[in-house]
């Protein structure tokens, strides 16, 4: 049994519209799917069905083989599904590392575990010098790699990415291709990675979903995507050439 | 990597702090030696539980109850049933149960089984109230409330109904209100510094996020609203000794929104804040109170007039929340030397390496 993080035919309604439609993905550990798709194709919908905050209409989420049910979000998490949010949504109160700490404590640690694995985290990420600040006042980059932490607590198999590179310079999006590329090696997580900057999916991602008004259009390793027809029509438009630097 | 200091060690000065201020308070009235003055700072202290008991839910969880007082007329009446003699009670009160109305407890134990009635009851109320939240969490604790109010001021045989009961011995006395008080700062500060404390914060904020990092959100709640219905259950309990009559009315609108004021004006989400806000708008209050009995000058006595209190209240915490929406307390937790001082310095250290990468990326 290959270890994934799959949807069969998710099809996800909303009052007659349909958001999702048959979405077949798998997400296999230890290694990087990229989902991409024009803004309203349905990928953060796609990322609510996976992690429990929106119950699908039609067909089911597996993780490892096993059925997820409808199980809640906070369960889902407990079983090693993490993801981060567009907004970021920091604990915005709190301390960078009381929100890594959060994690902890939500998954049944003690606050004096909890501490020392978020303290842990932090220097894993390189970002310790943040830990005492409080949330609320971050710059954006670092906004997001707290949050990629707060995720990667207590080492979940399965981490889902919403636009992390978004709204950061073409440096900091290497920089987070490369904890990215960590993350897979050294923790051993299945991410799903979905990002508006194509140059960044197509040099971090082993393999490529494309999505389209709720269904996918193509799957492949990069190359393919790349070459695609379909997704050159449906993503960039016909004139624009795909060469990476479309942002 | 540097091992973090316990949550303990980091937050222990501001129970301690806010002990110190209780004992000044309790200082005071052994200072001013007055009878009638001892009473109002008993009240106070009851004043006190009541309030660091709502924001043990208000303040961790950001859902405002409207409901919690009536958990304090539970208390009361509860210590109430266990305490009053029973040749008085079995005539008042026919409708108790035998073993209650034969029988008298201690003041101790009464108090203790009351907390728990109304920790019992807690539960029950919130099991279903914690799923929901804001504006609609509050209406339905605000129906809780009518709903208890309803039911005490009409089950003629066990509550009196409208009547006041009688015969509750008076036990609470300024160090009975001041033990009370302490417990209660304790206790919300032992469960702020939870793991659930902490779990509840990171929902008030954040909501999605919490439930994202495994959270589940309404057992959070469920336990903080137990926790904070027996402080209030308690709180009812040394009122009800204190005052010896009991009517229902006592515990319902007027106490809920100067209890609700005092929080806020004290900030909402702080310890502190519920501990200041009780001190700082009891004092106003008293203050008021005594202008409007009038003082003496010369051979004139000048007065302000009924009804002054209530309006300068009202005008005060207008203005209060107009220059401090956080509360006077900003939400922040009273300690040494301002907030978290050892920590905000070592953090200026560490950020002096990173201020570079941080510039840049600005």
């Amino acid at each position: 049994m290959t270890e994934s993080l799959t949807t069969e035919n998710v099809t996800v309604t909303f009052d007659g519209l349909t958001a999702l439609s048959k979405v077949d993905l798998s997400v296999p550990k230890r290694s990087v799917t990229g989902l991409i798709g024009p803004n309203g194709a349905g990928k953060t919908t796609l990322v609510n069905v996976l992690t429990g905050f929106q119950a699908p209409t039609a067909g089911r989420v597996t993780m490892d083989g096993a059925d997820l049910g409808a199980k809640p979000a906070h369960k889902i998490r407990h079983l090693g599904i993490a993801r981060t949010f567009q907004s970021g949504r920091l604990f915005s109160d709190l301390s960078v590392v009381d929100n890594l700490e959060v994690t902890g404590v939500g998954l049944g640690l003690s606050r004096r575990k909890a501490s020392a694995k978020a303290v842990e985290m932090l220097d894993w990420m390189g970002i310790s010098s943040l830990a005492e600040r409080t949330a609320g006042g971050l710059p954006y980059t670092d906004e997001r790699r707290v949050a990629i932490g707060r995720a990667l607590m207590l080492e979940p198999k399965y981490l889902l990415l919403d636009e992390p590179a978004a709204g950061m310079s073409a440096e900091e999006a290497d920089d987070l291709s490369r904890l990215i590329a960590r993350i897979v090696s050294e923790i051993g997580c299945g991410v799903l990675l979905i990002e508006h900057n194509i140059g960044m999916v197509l040099k971090t991602c082993d393999d490529i979903h494309v999505l389209d008004s709720g269904k996918i259009i193509e799957v492949g390793p990069p190359a393919v995507i790349k070459a695609s027809e379909k997704v050159r029509h449906a993503y960039m438009g016909t004139q624009v050439e795909t060469e990476g630097e479309v942002l | 990597m540097v091992a973090r200091k316990s949550v303990l060690a980091r937050t222990i000065s501001t129970p301690i702090i806010l002990t110190l201020i209780l004992l000044a308070v309790a200082g005071l009235s052994l200072w001013v030696n007055n009878g009638i003055f001892t009473r109002t700072i008993v009240e106070v202290f009851i004043r006190v539980m009541v309030v660091v008991g709502l924001y043990t839910f208000i303040g961790n969880s950001g859902v405002v109850s409207f409901g919690h007082i009536g958990f304090m007329c539970m208390g009361a009446y509860a210590t109430a049933w266990f305490t009053i003699p029973p040749a008085m009670k079995k005539y008042s009160l026919r409708g108790l149960p035998e073993i209650i109305s034969h029988n008298q407890l201690s003041f101790s134990l009464s108090i203790t089984l009351a907390t728990l009635f109304a920790g019992i009851f807690a539960y029950l109320f919130g099991k279903i109230l914690v799923r929901l939240s804001g504006i609609t969490g509050s209406i339905a604790t605000f129906a809780m409330l009518a709903m208890i109010n309803t039911v005490y001021s009409n089950w003629e045989t066990v509550t009196g109904a409208t009547s006041s009961i009688v015969g509750i011995p008076r036990k609470t006395d300024l160090w009975t209100g001041f033990a009370g008080a302490e417990l209660a700062v304790i206790v919300a500060y032992l469960y702020a510094i939870s793991r659930s404390g902490l779990a509840l914060r990171s929902a008030r904020d954040e909501a999605i996020a919490a439930a994202a990092s495994g959270v589940d959100i309404a057992r959070e709640r469920l336990k903080a609203f137990v926790v904070s219905g027996m402080i209030l259950g308690a709180a009812g309990a040394l009122y009800a000794h204190f005052l010896g009559v009991l009517t229902p009315d006592a515990f319902y609108l007027g106490l809920t929104f100067i209890s609700l004021s005092m929080l806020v004006v004290g900030g909402m989400n702080s310890l502190s804040g519920a501990v200041v806000g009780v001190v700082v708008l009891s004092a106003i209050i008293e203050l008021l109170r005594t202008l409007e009995k009038g003082i003496a000058i010369g051979n004139q006595t000048w007065a302000l007039p009924h009804g002054t209190q209530e309006i300068a209240i009202g005008g005060v915490m207008i203005v209060i929340l107009i220059f401090r929406p956080s509360g006077l307390t900003r939400n922040q937790e009273l300690s040494w030397s301002g907030w978290p001082f050892s920590e905000r310095s070592s953090r200026q250290k560490s950020s002096i390496k990173d201020g570079v990468s941080e510039g840049a990326s600005a």
